[in-house]
């Protein structure tokens, strides 16, 4: 069909019936959606056998569109240049309508939707009729009787260019391709901002969207709704597809998103289509908890759903470079007294102090003597050892320690704001010492702890709760 | 070639260095010094010079993990862990016998209509029997005895057989989906603690031990404490052959203390000997060993002289470990009464916390009389109150104390139970059959994600319909745990880079780690 307007329209420019023939090309083009509406079904696969030419056809019309006013411009020194002008209008055109003619074939071939596709497609329309009206006006524009209907023409058209080709490309990359990596406040100035009934602290904020934006989104987005479904905001995944509703609230047995993601995976409704990443069970079972318990958009938690929050924690630290030291530390691994043994086959792991083949005799000095070690240990094991609250002073300067153990020792408490300077400290064991509550809150100023342990001190009585069976 | 020695005119004996083979098995057949080739070479005085030098170097045959950083390997330790590991010693409490999932953490709600109708053939599929319900006609379905519940924020589904698992199943790893390639005891029990069904192969502790080393100089890097058997059990054996080492050195397989009276015997010097007389003694007896390994070259040597070592230092840290006298009440009051039994599997999981705090780097405590074939109903119970206390008492006690961030607790049997009765159904009582295809498993601790489940059977717990995990998979997933890329955790023997998941492919089971 629309091969045979382009015969008639590349002859038009010259002709004096020429903008009859504009006219009545644009109309059957700006008649196409109407006749073959995009309804969002998939329709003959032979469409998209060709279709699918159209990302690499279309790099031709715009290359050509492009380097049209270059011509142009560079024409009013080399009039030889206006010539091949000519030609290149002429071959934009030639290929564009091929273009749009794979491009509408493709989305109907798929059954591609949404405001991406439609606006990809209405500015395709609007950019094969510009060119048209470029080539009508050109002749006049040459013979100095029009000098700027021309120009507007071919200002709007490359205009019309740039923003189709954005849709496009939102429609393969995603919407938020270029905005992805831009600093939140420029982003924010040019007014990228998903507005959505879901709260930021929901449990679907926090748990429901990363799944359905993992592994569901990329079809059903606002470039490509498949089956008139977005799934990338909380109203339209409650909104549903062609369809109807994907979510009945509190009732996970009747809605169709759970339907489609726990089909066997052979069948032809399963989802996600196309051999992606199933959803697991985890995040099934996820999804029903919160149907069940009624899709809130606001909800922060699900009865019977127990997500363990991990603490944030820093991230190990890697340790200098402790190659001179190695003499020492093998000495010291073949002798009797203190052991100090790497973390794992990589140096920057640090080192672990071990002292629990000799912990009776390990005490306040024997500690002292690693402190040359200190920038390298990650981990003190200095449980039942005979050390005081004067170690504490030492260990001040342990500053790369992640884990401190101080289980079984005479330790008080005393001296813990010296503790305050390892920064890394993440987990720290004072069972069965007699750690006072007036010491363990000056341990509230080491900013990562995160794991202190009391068990058994004056700090924190015995637990009598396991006393009774339940 | 060479001529044989006992025979003058037979035909020359094929030398082994002179096949076609590659030069490691040369090396290995050296070393490995069988009593013919020890009468053969005997008469060859001269050629012990020679074999001696060969011998040293088979001594350093096997490598450790591939150590990026051997100038700090320890002394005890032939590796280090391949990355910072989040664990740096294990618990495993193996339920011997196969524990019935069914009745206790897979609920089949569906189960309770199905009462003694049989099991669709398509559930069943080509299915291996035992010898012991192969002659059954039916396959009658066996629900539960127990009413399930769900427990925690995670809303897990828990037997009332197990009321104190169910109070921390918010930081259990429950794995649904284990499943193994064997369906008698022996093999399966193989199969789950060294990785092949053959006996011969070292067992995951002293993979450990090898790979890792030690932590404690005075203690055995892996204990084995056995649960004394409860008579009105079906209790299957467990042999030694479950904590070797296999073709590892001795040092690194499993030292087993006694379950009833003292856990070491003989650990006190006799009267008239003192700590130096036996100092003294021991130096004398390494003198004559060292020279005894300089003279053969036998690499178990060094092992013998380890082993020495290890017993004097135990000496004075056992009577130490086993003294729970400085216990404080909060303990009694977590693991109840039987912990005061040595024997119990409450005393074993006490001891192994207590271990645990002293550096042993695997314990692995075994409780027998899983196998339940027949009276179920009167069976399950007992055990369960034998087990699920301690289980709970060890991971709530190795929480508080802090050490449940760097210990990795291990439940598992070696396989799971049918959900058809074995032998007459009736509404009171029912029997159950081993079975491969599914089991369920539990972690918890340093590397692995609290308060998830992973995996589901289908509505009979029979096929695994999702995210199953082989044994080789589960084993790979517990070193990884402890540091360890099962990959790189080889010892080269028979000509193969030998490993605990074996030569087939085993992956780590990523969703299981935190």
């Amino acid at each position: 069909m629309i091969a045979a307007e382009k015969v008639s329209v590349r002859r038009a420019f010259t002709s004096p019936s020429s903008w009859i023939r504009v006219v009545g090309a644009s109309v059957l083009l700006i008649a196409l959606p109407f006749v073959l509406r995009l309804d969002g079904r998939p329709h003959a696969d032979w469409l998209q056998l060709f279709g699918r030419f159209h990302p690499v056809l279309l790099h031709i019309p715009i290359g050509l569109i492009v380097l049209l006013p270059i011509l142009e411009i560079a024409s009013a020194k080399s009039p030889a240049l206006r010539e091949a002008a000519d030609l290149v209008l002429r071959a934009a055109l030639a290929t564009a309508l091929p273009t749009l003619t794979l491009g509408y074939m493709l989305a109907y071939g798929a059954g591609d939707t949404g405001p991406a596709v439609s606006r990809h497609m209405a500015g395709a329309i609007a950019l094969c009729i510009g060119l048209m009206l470029c080539m009508l006006t050109r002749s006049a524009w040459i013979a100095h009787r029009q000098p700027h209907v021309y120009p507007v023409f071919l200002a709007i058209t490359i205009l019309i260019l740039v923003w189709t080709s954005h849709q496009g490309g939102s429609i393969t990359h995603g919407s938020d391709y270029l905005t992805h990596y831009m600093p939140p406040s420029v982003r924010a100035a040019l007014g990228v901002n998903i507005k959505d009934t879901a709260t930021p602290d929901s449990f679907y904020t926090h748990h429901v969207y990363p799944i359905l934006d993992a592994k569901c989104v990329s079809c059903h987005n606002a470039s490509s709704a498949k089956a008139g479904l977005r799934l990338d905001t909380y109203d339209h995944l409650m909104r549903g597809g062609h369809d109807g509703a994907v979510i009945s609230a509190g009732k996970p047995e009747t809605s169709m998103l759970l339907a489609r993601v726990t089909l066997p995976t052979d069948d032809k409704h399963f989802m996600p289509a196309e051999g992606r990443t199933p959803l697991t069970t985890g995040e099934i079972s996820l999804l029903r908890a919160w149907i069940r318990a009624g899709a809130s958009p606001t909800a922060t938690t699900i009865p019977g759903v127990y997500i363990a929050t991990t603490p944030s924690e820093l991230p190990p630290q890697p340790v200098g470079d402790y190659s001179a030291l190695v003499p020492e530390i093998l000495k010291m691994q073949t002798g009797q007294g203190a052991k100090l043994v790497p973390v794992s086959s990589k140096p920057s792991d640090g080192l672990i102090l071990r002292t629990v083949d000799i912990a009776p005799a390990f005490g306040d000095t024997q500690l002292a003597a690693f402190r040359k070690f200190a920038p390298y240990i990650v981990e003190a094991e200095l449980g039942r050892t005979a050390i005081t609250d004067a170690a504490c002073e030492t260990l001040g300067a342990f500053t790369h320690l992640r884990a401190l153990h101080l289980e079984d020792t005479q330790i008080t408490g005393t001296s813990f704001p010296k503790l305050v300077a390892l920064k890394e400290l993440t987990y720290l064991n004072l069972n069965s010492t007699k750690t006072t509550p007036q010491s363990v809150a000056a341990l509230k100023n080491i900013s990562q702890l995160r794991h202190l342990y009391l068990f058994n001190t004056p700090a924190q009585p015995e637990q009598t709760s396991t006393r009774n069976a339940p | 070639m060479k001529q044989h020695l006992l025979c003058t005119d037979c035909e020359s004996e094929l030398d082994v260095t002179h096949l076609p083979i590659p030069s490691d098995l040369k090396r290995e057949w050296t070393a490995v010094e069988t009593r013919r080739q020890f009468l053969g070479r005997s008469g060859k005085v001269l050629g012990w010079a020679a074999l001696a030098s060969l011998l040293g170097d088979a001594r350093l045959l096997g490598q450790g993990s591939t150590a990026k950083n051997p100038a700090l390997s320890t002394r005890n330790n032939l590796g280090l862990p391949n990355f910072a590991p989040k664990a740096k010693r294990a618990i495993y409490l193996f339920m011997s016998g196969g524990p019935p999932q069914i009745d206790l953490l897979d609920y089949k709600p569906n189960l309770a209509s199905q009462y003694n109708k049989d099991i669709p053939d398509s559930v069943r599929g080509n299915q291996q029997l035992t010898g012991m319900t192969a002659g059954q006609s039916r396959f009658p379905i066996a629900p539960p005895h127990w009413k399930f519940n769900q427990y925690g924020q995670t809303g897990t589904w828990v037997s009332d057989l197990l009321p104190y698992t169910a109070r921390m199943v918010d930081d259990l790893t429950i794995v649904k989906s284990t499943n193994t390639d064997a369906i008698n005891h022996e093999p399966a029990i193989m199969f789950m603690n060294t990785g092949n069904m053959n006996p011969g192969k070292p067992c995951l502790g002293a993979w450990l031990a090898y790979g890792l080393g030690s932590m404690n100089d005075n203690l055995p890097t892996f204990v084995v404490l056995q649960t004394k058997t409860n008579p009105k059990e079906n209790n299957q054996p467990v042999s030694s052959r479950l904590w070797s080492s296999g073709f590892l050195s001795s040092e690194y397989a499993g030292v087993g203390l006694r379950s009833g009276g003292d856990p070491v015997l003989y650990l006190a010097d006799p009267a008239g000997v003192d700590r130096e007389v036996r100092r003294k003694m021991l130096d004398a007896v390494e003198e004559i060993n060292r020279q005894t390994l300089a003279d053969v070259g036998d690499p178990e040597t060094n092992a013998r002289i380890a082993q020495y070592e290890m017993a004097f230092r135990m000496q004075a840290s056992v009577p130490e470990l086993t003294d729970l006298s400085k216990e404080p009440q909060a303990t009694w009051d977590l693991y109840g009464p039987d912990a005061k039994v040595p024997g119990t599997f409450s005393y074993n999981c006490l001891l192994a916390r207590r271990m645990a705090e002293r550096g042993v780097r695997f314990t692995q405590v075994y409780k027998r009389g899983w196998d339940v074939h027949a009276d179920v109903v009167g069976m399950l119970p007992v055990l369960c109150q034998e087990t699920d206390r301690a289980s709970y008492a060890l991971v709530t006690d190795l929480k508080r104390r802090g050490l449940l961030d760097d210990t990795l607790v291990v439940w598992a049997g070696e396989f799971g139970r049918t959900v058809y009765s074995q032998g007459g159904l009736s509404a009171e009582n029912y029997g159950r059959d081993h079975h491969p295809r599914c089991f369920t498993t539990w972690m918890v601790g340093g590397g692995v994600r609290p308060g998830i489940t992973y995996g589901e059977t289908d509505d009979y717990s029979y096929n695994i319909v999702r995210d199953p995990v082989h044994v080789r998979n589960f084993n790979a997933t517990i070193l990884a745990c402890l540091g360890m890329d099962h990959n790189k955790l080889t010892y080269n023997f028979q000509g193969l880079d030998q490993r605990l998941t074996g030569p087939a492919p085993a992956f780590v089971v990523k969703d299981l780690l935190a």
